[in-house]
């Protein structure tokens, strides 16, 4: 075992060939990435004409790495201008970008391009790890485990919407939750609150509203505001290495949480059907709820930008094992990926453990190595890119605001989609003028779709009986838990109110 | 008394020349063309790889041209049919979808912008046979013993009003299957919920489950449409009319999978080219080495067999389209 797993890692990095494959990869991968709209999926399709040539390690490599680092690169307009590139960034979003604001869009950046590159690499060890137990492990989440698991990150929302902002919260939240209505019931077949629309029918696309929620409202109070993101001027503030490797420096020092919502990622990922901004938003949640600060968050707490950006590379690892190993593509991404997966002559399947499992090893040191690749070459550029919150917003609003439209329309090809953006972002806008907390609605959209369909499926299977499950027992125990949890802090927040205004300038 | 002999002979002489020279004034339509060519679903997933191989070889033979694919999802294939069926009949826009939308058709369902007669059949790829499956866990070895089962098992489908889901239902309900349906389940979570054993069994295309048979996860009991000899077709197991009937509709619609068609009125010429391009690009060595990589079978049909083939199965008794309507009712809950 020891020997297939180091003699994989040697094969890989003294192959020359794989790995220029491998650098090459990973610049498409960030660059893709980097772009609102275009999702991982496609890019795999895209690229799949081009691995015909390629022998099966190389191909599966190429991909792989393509596909993993694509999540890097989305966290820098999250950052530095509250762009989210799609659900799981939107987390990302929300502390990385009042950092930037605050001047510390080098230290954001630092810490989650850092925490993405070790979730990533945790998230292979997890894979790794998890080989001769998944089995019994994705096996044991069914429907009535979804639907109590997306309850239990509806539950977050208490936390995340802030000291005396609880029922604020609730009712964004609730929103998120209604809109996520929209669309074809799966059970009864009625198309609801879609009108004559079909582009209503598949519900409100994530990017969509992710975008409308957060960029949009950011933009319009920019340029109202003018100067530029960062409020300070850049001869106070620059943007230099050491504030980088101050960022860097975070991830250590947060290590406890880093393992954690490393390992919870790569576990969700493992999962299929949940999705990757599940995984995001419920780390998210999870690093607000354990915080001793809790009420930083929101204003550019630097745990709020690590704790996603791990979460969403860990997943990776643990999305490829379904693949690999039950033939069973745990994401669309994936399916995408098994297809070329066959063309490369790799068959997927449980065989993959005794015939085959040099290649496993080859593509879990893939993942390490690509996103080792992908951290260091994002660190070495982010000190020019970071000085861009610092350029006048008359020039950054509407390069940003045409490239969230182009993203938006190309995500899913269809031109409604922008009145809903317009619709969406409308309401956006109020929340932030208001100041009222915006996470909430997208954890009630994107939870709420989840908590649903689950729910129905649980209830045609086992009626209301499927509570009795073991498993849900605990999540029930879970869910109960984080409620009276919420209730106490809110309570005890009450009396003694003004205690934690430690954080400073939150806008 | 030579003229009016001429001009028959003239005609004749002329209709020779064009035939062959209507397809070349096509292909020399679409040089420096763009084609556009609809996906009705997402990047990933069989239509979208047929699409990609598809458009890829048709370019190749439609020299000079272009042929760009683009993804319109949603609406299980509604939107990106309603938009190809929209599209200006000038050959420049064809697609691809679900030859499931029969059904939706038969019964004049809702978000139906089209018409499957009129439209201008270039040609399909293969034919996607159906399958029932039973989860190998499942004590269910043959047809025989699973319709004397005396309780219900799960069976998955997609969403209601999926295709998967019309025909399990009509299925269960004619023949009395001992069949309880499960909605909801899209992509691949049929298959990982047979492997938690939630779900029993499914009425699925035989493509997407020969990897789950082969990795021992399941096994078929009978078989709608398709050349394999392995398992028993469906037809020949049951014995009544009405059930008969049902099979051949289902058959019907398998046999025309993964198909490309334009929107009703494209100009033969262009028509042609567009069908002689397909035929080529079926042809071609290399696109059958490449589907066969990725185990999609290639078995392919040109234009008119199409257009007669889809008549035939839009041509449906008034009991099985109630039948079809009735299936497609909401449940009592």
């Amino acid at each position: 075992m020891i020997e297939v797993m180091f003699g994989s890692l040697a094969g890989l990095l003294t192959n020359g060939h794989t790995m220029g494959l491998m650098l090459l990869a990973v610049m498409i991968g960030l660059v893709v990435g980097a772009t609102p709209g275009i999702g991982g999926r496609l890019s795999i399709a895209l690229a799949i004409p081009f691995i015909y040539g390629m022998d099966m390690t190389q191909g599966a490599v190429f991909l792989l790495t393509m596909h993993a680092v694509n999540g890097t690169s989305g966290q820098i307009s999250s950052i530095m201008f509250g762009v989210p590139g799609d659900g799981d960034d939107a987390a990302t979003t929300v502390d990385g970008y009042p950092m930037a604001k605050k001047g510390e869009a080098g230290r954001a950046l630092g810490a989650s391009i850092t925490a993405s590159g070790v979730g990533g690499i945790i998230g292979a060890v997890v894979f790794a790890v998890m080989i001769p137990v998944l089995e019994p492990v994705v096996l044991a989440f069914s429907p009535a485990e979804f639907f109590l698991l997306a309850v239990l990150g509806i539950t977050f929302i208490a936390f995340l919407a802030g000291k005396g902002q609880i029922f604020k919260g609730i009712i964004v939240g609730l929103f998120g939750m209604m809109l996520s209505t929209v669309g074809m019931d799966p059970q009864t077949g009625t198309a609801r609150f879609s009108g004559d629309y079909l582009f209503l029918w598949d519900g409100i696309s994530t990017v969509t509203a992710v975008l409308a929620v957060f960029a949009i409202p950011e933009m319009i109070a920019l340029g109202a505001r003018g100067g530029s993101i960062a409020m300070m001027s850049s001869q106070n503030v620059t943007v230099s290495y050491r504030q980088l490797f101050q960022g860097v420096l975070e991830v250590p020092r947060h290590w406890w949480l880093v393992i954690r919502t490393s390992i919870i990622g790569a576990c969700i990922g493992m999962i299929p059907g949940l999705g990757g901004s599940a995984a995001a938003w419920l780390c998210y949640g999870h690093a607000v709820q354990t915080s001793k600060t809790p009420e930083r968050f929101g204003h550019g707490a630097v745990e709020g930008v690590i704790a996603p950006e791990t979460a969403s590379n860990a997943k990776e690892g643990g999305s490829l094992l379904p693949t690999l190993f039950f033939g069973i593509p745990g994401s669309s991404g994936m399916a995408v990926m098994m297809g070329a997966f066959l063309i490369l002559g790799i068959q997927p399947g449980p065989a993959m453990m005794t015939s085959n499992l040099p290649l496993v090893w080859t593509l879990i040191w893939a993942l390490v190595v690509g996103n080792l690749i992908a951290v260091t070459f994002l660190l070495f550029i982010t000190r020019w890119v970071a000085l861009l919150t610092f350029v006048n917003v008359s020039m950054l609003v509407p390069f940003i605001l045409t490239l969230v439209m182009v993203g938006v329309y190309s995500s899913e090809g269809q031109w409604e989609n922008l009145i809903v953006l317009l619709a969406i972002a409308a309401i956006g806008w109020g929340l932030q003028r208001y100041d009222w907390p915006r996470a909430p609605f997208v954890i009630g959209l994107v939870l709420g779709k989840i908590a649903e369909e689950s729910l129905h499926k649980a209830l045609g299977l086992w009626g209301m009986s499927f509570f009795w499950r073991p498993l849900s027992l605990v999540l029930i125990a879970l869910i109960c838990a984080t409620i009276a949890y919420a209730v106490y802090a809110n309570v005890k927040g009450k009396t003694v109110m003004p205690a934690g205004a430690g954080s400073g300038a939150g806008s | 008394m030579t003229k009016p002999l001429a001009l028959p002979l003239i005609g004749a002489a002329l209709a020779a020349l064009t035939a062959p020279a209507f397809a070349q004034d096509g292909a020399a339509f679409y040089k420096g063309k763009t084609v556009t060519y609809i996906v009705a679903t997402a990047p990933g997933g069989g239509y979208d790889t047929y699409g990609r191989l598809v458009s890829e070889f048709m370019q190749k033979y439609l020299p000079g041209s272009t042929i760009v694919v683009r993804n319109m999802p949603g609406a299980g294939h509604l939107v990106g049919t309603n938009a190809i069926y929209a599209s200006k009949p000038d050959g420049l826009t064809i697609g691809s979808f679900n030859t499931g939308l029969i059904y939706n058709q038969l019964i004049n369902a809702e978000g139906v912008r089209f018409d499957l007669s009129k439209m201008s059949w270039i040609g399909k790829a293969a034919t996607d046979a159906r399958v029932i499956v039973v989860a190998s866990q499942s004590p269910v070895k043959t047809w025989a013993e699973f319709v004397g089962l005396k309780e219900p098992i799960n069976f998955a489908t997609a969403g209601l009003g999926s295709a998967s889901y019309v025909e399990t239902v009509m299925l269960t309900n004619v023949m009395k299957l001992p069949v309880r349906v499960q909605t909801g389940y899209n992509g691949t979570d049929d298959q990982l919920a047979m492997r938690r054993g939630e779900i029993v069994g499914s009425i699925a295309s035989r493509s997407s489950y020969d990897q789950f048979i082969k990795n021992g996860f399941g096994r078929y009991i009978a078989q709608v449409g398709g050349q394999e000899k392995d398992i028993p077709q469906l037809s020949s197991l049951v014995t009544d009319a009405k059930a008969k009937e049902l099979i051949a509709l289902i058959e019907s619609t398998g046999e025309i999978a993964r198909l490309t068609a334009g929107p009703a009125g494209i100009p033969a010429s262009q028509l042609n080219a567009l069908r002689a391009a397909y035929k080529q690009a079926m042809d071609d060595k290399e696109l059958q080495a490449r589907a066969e990589k990725l185990e999609r079978p290639v078995e392919p049909l040109i234009g008119d067999d199409i257009a007669k083939m889809i008549n035939a199965a839009l041509k449906q008794s008034p009991e099985t389209v109630t039948l079809l309507k009735e299936s497609l009712q909401k449940p009592k809950s």
